[in-house]
């Protein structure tokens, strides 16, 4: 008897893992061709990094709820990451002072806040008062008048030309509203008003809201979707899933093998666009250590990385090598091609790595491991956060590379915070870490070798972590900053891409991507490598773009 | 009485060691809660800010013993402060944004896995050997040792996506408006069927097995005979006599659990987007988000002293021996 029971429970055991190992090979799903079809125009987008919504809709506060800066506020202008070019919206159009000390825009006559009030320059004064009141930043602006009702004046205290991307990306809020508002640092504005697509906050609840079209909005022509439903899930996994399922229409977080997982279920209306434009991801060695403030050792370093292995293991095949200027393709009308074309340390190289390596005095020992001039083995550890398990696999194998040169490299991989705690206190061999990421490379160089950026160890950094200052490039910098023609700007980033090329302050890898994948059952309209008006990243200022371009499928 | 009283001085003690460790333990951790949130947005956010993100934050450079006694006396004015990762939300209304939810997600998994668990085990116990006793017990183990997140996952899709019997996540049907209707309360129901079975069948094994063992204990004890003796009906014997009995260690584990389960689900939580107070906490430490991590470990720390005292108390009207001694 005992013997028959095991078998009876064996048995409901074995079935149920086997049920359990079909539902998770997918076997029971059958892909119809309608799934995730709705009827009432409503856009469904997921978010995955939070569980539940607060109420915040303040575009000056570091929480502000998603689309907060896409759908109820607006900019002066929007950049298009792809082709590098302001699109106008709020401002008309502008003008840049041939000193760079000041600008001039001109702003849209007809634009109207959602509760029916027209937009003047003075709500554009009084939003530059409180964003520098709130966030600081914004140095260089000495004064922002209103010359006129659809005209802003903007004085700067020095030539500052990134200045015209910075002012532009700031949002505009209503004076008639926020000067009334005692605290507005910490207010929740949970009933917005904007000038915005979509501003109207419907069914607000812990895990989903709505936001419904603005009645007074300035292009109803482009008002074409219903509304946007923003959806909380508490992690990749439960947002990738309502995507996979067709719950939603449009998702912006990262999901693996997606051709296989997502498109393959309905191909005729489901596509992914992961165009390389975000910002670069680099291994950055810490050059107030030593060998590592060596230009030769940097160098050789890159030239064991095989960069192919990298992409092709690390990141899924979503993106490509970097190469010698450091730039990401959102810069590629930026590049200079004969850099481009001549550049040798960021390819794989081993012979040459070697003997670079022999050559700075770093002999390999009868173990197969170099020898640093302090008589140490040259080891040491590269710092990713655990989390990150693409990264992860990059480091691993970027470990695995070293070991042809004869370099002992481990992977460290604690949690992001304390990971970053390195960085910022000098203290980390190396590490992957991303970039600075704005309208011109101006920001990205500034962040890799500008002496400016750097700050003693100890000290706490935001950038430029590998702490590498170069007075070249400083000088070039400073010029960058000072000349709004765009020719003489060119010719300053072709001389700051030759500096990067020549003392590799860091050790670019890849491009990162932007995720971004739709269903094209319910919206049509989206931006693609044929018509890239905009990333397909829902949470950037070219979102604004996307929202008013969808059209509803009847 | 005496008891009692000797009881609530150690949770007071209990209590302050806690708020204190509270305190210390996040800002033990490397970093500030203005770094972290600049390297979670990584390039979002221009260097510039950060100096007005500390001062909006509230971040002082008060000496670490100050900021102690400030704390303290928030605490006993009920003031938690304005959590960072959710700014400027006050901690307080965090925190009961979500613990509505953490608490019906489970209070009812608890309650079925404890009241499915013991009667399976009293019954098991008593029919020793049968059916019940040979083949639960394994099973459940067996169940029960899975990772949780495979189960969950599992179920999510044999469950959600093949069979499409139940959603695939929230508490409910979004854009519905929260209301006392039935049709509201029945889709409330509906989304909590996945989370809360996927949990009882995780720990009903556990309760099972802790209580078959007791009660298999007490039913050799004399009284259990005197009672057969007496020639009392089995199932009067089964429950007045040995199960009462039996019930003190559970009971005990009961008003632990019941005190944990003020933590929130954290992994169904994340299978299942169910909102709560795991996933706040784990993003709040994270972040570093000092006020939401102190608020949410006072609040578990308060409901599991808590629920301890009120298994004191019970089992001085369960337990003689305890009023005796």
């Amino acid at each position: 008897m005992p013997k028959n029971k095991r078998s009876v429970t064996l048995s409901i055991v074995a079935a149920s893992t086997l049920i359990g190992a079909m539902a998770l090979t997918g076997c029971g799903g059958t892909p119809t061709a309608s799934i995730g079809k709705t009827t009432d125009g409503i856009l469904r987008i997921p978010r995955e990094d939070t569980a539940t919504f607060t109420s915040n809709f303040n575009p000056f506060s570091p929480t502000a709820l998603p689309m907060t800066d896409q759908a109820v506020f607006e900019p002066l202008l929007i950049v298009n990451p792809m082709t590098g070019k302001a699109v106008p919206w709020l401002g008309k159009s502008w003008t840049v002072d041939p000193d760079g000390k000041g600008l001039t825009f001109t702003l849209q006559s007809n634009v109207k806040w959602s509760d029916g009030q027209p937009m003047t320059a003075a709500d554009v004064v009084s939003t530059f008062t409180l964003a520098k009141k709130i966030q600081g930043g914004y140095t260089y602006l000495s004064n922002v008048t209103a010359v006129d009702p659809t005209t802003v004046r903007f004085e700067f205290n020095k030539a500052y030309s990134p200045g015209l991307y910075e002012i532009g990306a700031q949002v505009i809020v209503p004076e008639h509203i926020w000067s009334k508002v005692s605290d507005p640092a910490k207010f929740t504005n949970s009933d917005p008003v904007g000038t915005g697509p979509y501003t109207k906050v419907s069914h607000f609840q812990s895990q989903s809201y709505e936001l419904d079209k603005n009645p007074n909005y300035w292009q109803p022509q482009k008002q074409q979707i219903n509304g946007i439903e923003m959806l909380a899930f508490a992690g990749n996994s439960g947002a990738n899933l309502a995507f996979e399922n067709g719950n939603v229409d449009w998702s912006d977080q990262f999901i693996p093998s997606i051709q296989k997982s997502y498109v393959d279920k309905d191909p005729a209306h489901r596509k992914f666009w992961y165009p390389t434009t975000g910002g670069t991801i680099q291994w950055q060695l810490n050059t107030t250590k030593a060998p590592f403030d060596d230009v030769n050792v940097r160098k050789a370093l890159s030239m064991a990385v095989d960069r192919n292995q990298v992409t092709s293991l690390g990141m899924s095949g979503y993106t490509h090598p970097a190469d010698c200027t450091g730039l990401t393709d959102g810069y590629a009308s930026w590049k200079d091609s004969s850099i481009v074309n001549s550049c040798d340390w960021t390819k794989l190289n081993v012979d040459k790595a070697n003997k670079m390596l022999d050559a700075a005095g770093y002999p390999r020992g009868a173990d197969g491991i170099r020898t640093l001039k302090s008589g140490k083995p040259f080891a040491f550890s590269i710092s990713v956060g655990s989390s990150s398990s693409d990264w992860l696999s990059v480091a691993q194998v970027i470990a695995k590379n070293m070991q042809a040169i004869g370099v002992q490299l481990t992977v460290n991989s604690p949690d992001w915070s304390q990971v970053v705690d390195g960085y910022s206190k000098g203290t980390f061999d190396s590490g992957i870490v991303w970039t600075n990421d704005a309208t011109t490379p101006y920001e990205f160089y500034r962040g890799e070798m500008s002496q400016d950026s750097v700050v003693p160890v100890g000290t706490s950094a935001n950038e430029n972590y590998h702490r590498f200052g170069d007075p070249q490039a400083t000088n070039l910098l400073h010029q960058m900053v000072a000349t709004s023609d765009q020719a003489t700007q060119k010719n300053i980033v072709n001389e700051l891409q030759s500096r990067f090329n020549a003392t590799a302050p860091v050790i670019p890898l890849f491009p990162s991507p932007v995720w971004g994948a739709y269903s094209e059952q319910n919206f049509t309209g989206w931006p693609t490598a044929a018509d890239p008006y905009a990333t397909l990243s829902a949470r950037s200022s070219t979102t604004t773009l996307v929202l008013t371009s969808l059209k509803p499928v009847k | 009485m005496r008891f009692l009283l000797r009881r609530l001085g150690f949770y007071l003690i209990a209590f302050w060691a806690c708020i204190t460790l509270n305190f210390f333990l996040p800002r033990l951790m490397p970093g500030d809660p203005v770094s972290r949130m600049f390297a979670q947005v990584q390039n979002q956010m221009r260097p510039d800010q950060i100096a007005a993100l500390r001062q909006l934050f509230g971040l002082t450079n008060k000496p670490l013993w100050q900021q102690y006694l400030d704390y303290i006396g928030n605490i006993f004015r009920g003031d938690m402060g304005i959590s960072l990762s959710r700014f400027p939300t006050p901690v307080s209304s965090v925190i009961s944004s979500e613990i509505g939810w953490t608490l019906l997600l489970g209070a009812t998994s608890l309650i079925i896995a404890v009241v499915l668990g013991n009667l399976l085990g009293i019954l098991a116990a008593w029919r020793r050997g049968k059916f019940l006793d040979s083949v639960f017990p394994p099973l459940l183990v067996f169940v029960g040792s899975f990772p949780y997140f495979w189960l969950a996952m599992a179920a999510l899709y044999l469950f959600g996506i093949v069979l499409g019997w139940f959603p695939l996540n929230h508490a409910f049907t979004d854009g519905v408006e929260p209301s006392f209707s039935f049709s509201y309360v029945a889709d409330v129901a509906n989304h909590l069927v996945l989370p809360a079975l996927t949990i009882v069948l995780v720990s009903i094994g556990g309760w099972m097995l802790g209580m078959r063992n007791t009660m298999i204990a007490t039913t050799a004890e004399d009284y259990i005979t005197m009672a057969r003796a007496k020639g009392l009906r089995s199932g009067r014997i089964m429950f007045h006599y040995a199960a009462r009995n039996a019930m003190l260690p559970s009971i005990t584990s009961f008003g632990m659990s019941l005190g944990f389960v003020v933590g929130g689900a954290l992994l169904t939580e994340t299978v299942f987007a169910y909102p709560g107070i795991g996933y706040q906490l784990l993003n709040s430490v994270q972040g570093l988000d000092y006020p939401l991590t102190q608020g949410i470990f006072l609040t578990i720390t308060t409901a599991v002293l808590a629920a301890n005292f009120l298994v004191d108390i019970i089992y001085v009207r369960l337990d003689p021996r305890v009023r005796v001694s």
